[in-house]
């Protein structure tokens, strides 16, 4: 039942967001210098930002370009995590010992402060599509190794099972084996993957708020929340807390369907 | 013989990770883009001959295995390097932050600890409602670090540590009543429970030792959440500690600075993860 709403939820949520994007006659860039910081009226339901930058657009913009963002980074994350944990499962136990131990290298930091560094280690001057290929790339690419040690751990149990034994006994090699393996390890895989999602949601609002996230004019949660630092816009308008209020219900639900995935895994 | 290697493999394991989280961080600081970039260039009182002598002191430098060595020389001489943005030895710059941030982080952990033990224990004792009780730190879980701080800002209420309380109490809230309601609902509790034993003997002589454990092991993954919201916290709040010094030697590419900052992050992770696991190493990241 929760599980079901907050699926229906969410896919309301993204439906609105695409259709108010769709249906926008200027778009999430489009200034309107007349009418900035302006409060709820029939032109602008929410008000608009000091640009004069549509609020309801620009929000649901942000929802869609997050979720997009860290659906892929999730699904590149699982694909590297898989093929790292599977790799030191199956491989000689020396080999196994360095992958784990540059797994270690990466956790050994604090996350947010690796992919500050990293972040701050790419261009930072790009096109807004650019920075926002780069923010999720850096994410997709440091978020694996928490997954890699959780897959490698289902791994090692998975080959010393009675049906992998017999397998390599009965003369399957590994390709044949992993084929066999794969539908094993997809539950893990997908509660890793719908896990990451809101990780990713999240880790892309505070590296926006820092300053490194994606660059504006393209709207994203973190770019909104460095905006709210403005205290003439909240002087005018309680519209302002309108990002956090929506981050908030968009990350309860995939945390909601998240949560349950990772239960059944 | 044995069993001095097998105390002293974990320590060296953990001093190789700390040297290649150093040795890292600079590689990954020098490739990065502008990192040659010097303000003086800019500067017209330069005359042209002394922003060539600056270019030629940036390509002089650009060798990974050069900027090491050097780095090595400055750690190993205690100064840690020069900064280049303070332009002052980093060692300089540490002792007052790591005690700012460490007062903010001890008492973030505290609060958001006695927080979380004052929630979980009734609602894992709790009959009914059990949701209930968890219902306002799930709505925390699903708030970013950035955007609490935002809206403390705004509303102009609590600080960096409330913050910090409610990040690591939202963290812990679930695991901790998860692992006491398993601890409460074990065969041989709800039979000492059914013969009459009290609740303090219950908790300090039957659940404290069993999950003692667990709670360790959530002690480390608190420390590593509050050590890693430490950063935007300190930024958004103009907290002059480490958190806000990594973040603006991230932003100066200030490459002694952020490779000592990673260092101090990792062996506070490494501590963390040895104080539940008994042993120096850092699984419990």
């Amino acid at each position: 039942m929760k599980i079901l709403f907050a699926t229906i939820a969410l896919g309301l949520l993204i439906a609105g967001a695409a259709l108010i994007v769709w249906l926008s006659p200027s778009g999430y860039a489009a200034q309107d210098r007349e009418e900035t910081l302006v409060s709820s009226s029939s032109d602008h339901w929410t008000g608009t930002d000091a640009l004069g930058r549509d609020r309801t657009v620009r929000v649901a913009a942000a929802l869609l370009v997050g979720l997009a963002g860290a659906t892929a980074a999730a699904a590149i994350t699982t694909a590297i995590a898989a093929g790292f944990g599977l790799l030191a499962g199956f491989s000689h136990p020396a080999i196994a010992a360095v992958l784990v131990f540059i797994s270690d290298a990466f956790l050994a930091l604090p996350w947010l402060f690796l992919l500050m560094m990293a972040r701050a280690s790419l261009p930072l001057t790009a096109s807004p599509a650019q920075t926002a290929i780069l923010t999720f790339l850096c994410l997709a690419v440091l978020g694996w190794p928490a997954c890699a040690r959780a897959i490698y751990r289902g791994s090692l149990s998975l080959r010393t099972s009675e049906w992998f034994m017999q397998g390599r006994a009965s003369g399957l090699r590994t390709p044949q084996l992993i084929g066999h393996l794969l539908p094993h390890l997809r539950p893990l895989l997908l509660a890793q993957f719908l896990v990451s999602i809101p990780v990713f949601v999240v880790a892309e609002a505070n590296l926006g708020a820092l300053g490194l996230g994606i660059g504006e004019p393209l709207p994203s949660w973190g770019g909104m929340l460095l905006e709210l630092d403005n205290s003439a816009l909240l002087a005018r308008t309680h519209w302002a807390y309108l990002p956090i209020v929506l981050l908030v219900v968009v990350l309860f639900l995939i945390e909601t369907l998240a949560s349950r995935k990772d239960a059944h895994a | 013989m044995k069993r001095l290697l097998r105390v002293l493999s974990p320590i060296a394991r953990t001093l190789i990770l700390l040297l290649v989280v150093g040795a890292g961080t600079i590689a990954l600081v020098r490739f990065a883009p502008g990192f040659f970039s010097d303000e003086r260039e800019l500067d017209t009182k330069y005359a042209d001959a002394a922003r060539s002598e600056l270019d030629e002191q940036g390509m002089r430098d650009e060798s990974l295995k050069d900027i090491l060595l050097q780095d090595g020389q400055s750690w190993l001489n205690g100064d840690l390097g020069q900064s280049r943005q303070y332009r002052v030895p980093v060692v300089q710059l540490l002792p007052s932050r790591i005690a700012t941030s460490g007062l903010l982080l001890g008492r973030g952990l505290l609060f958001g600890w006695l927080l979380t033990i004052c929630m979980a224990l009734p609602a894992s004792v709790a009959r009914r409602g059990g949701q209930l009780w968890g219902l306002p730190f799930t709505l925390l879980l699903a708030t970013p670090t950035a955007a609490m701080a935002t809206a403390c800002i705004l509303s102009g209420m609590g600080g960096p540590v409330l913050v910090l309380t409610l990040l690591v109490a939202s963290r812990d809230f679930k695991f901790l009543s998860r692992i006491l309601r398993g601890a409460w609902d074990a065969p041989h509790l709800v039979h000492g429970r059914a013969q009459g034993l009290g609740l303090s003997a219950l908790l300090r002589v039957h659940i404290l030792p069993n999950v003692a454990q667990q709670v360790r092991s959530l002690g480390t993954l608190s420390v590593v959440t509050a050590l890693a919201a430490l950063i935007p916290v300190e930024v958004i709040f103009n907290v002059p500690g480490v958190g806000q010094l990594a973040w603006t030697a991230v932003m100066n590419r200030d490459m002694p600075v952020l490779a000592v900052v990673s260092v101090l992050l990792a062996a506070v992770v490494a501590l963390a993860g040895s104080i539940s696991t008994n042993k120096p190493v850092l699984e419990a990241a």
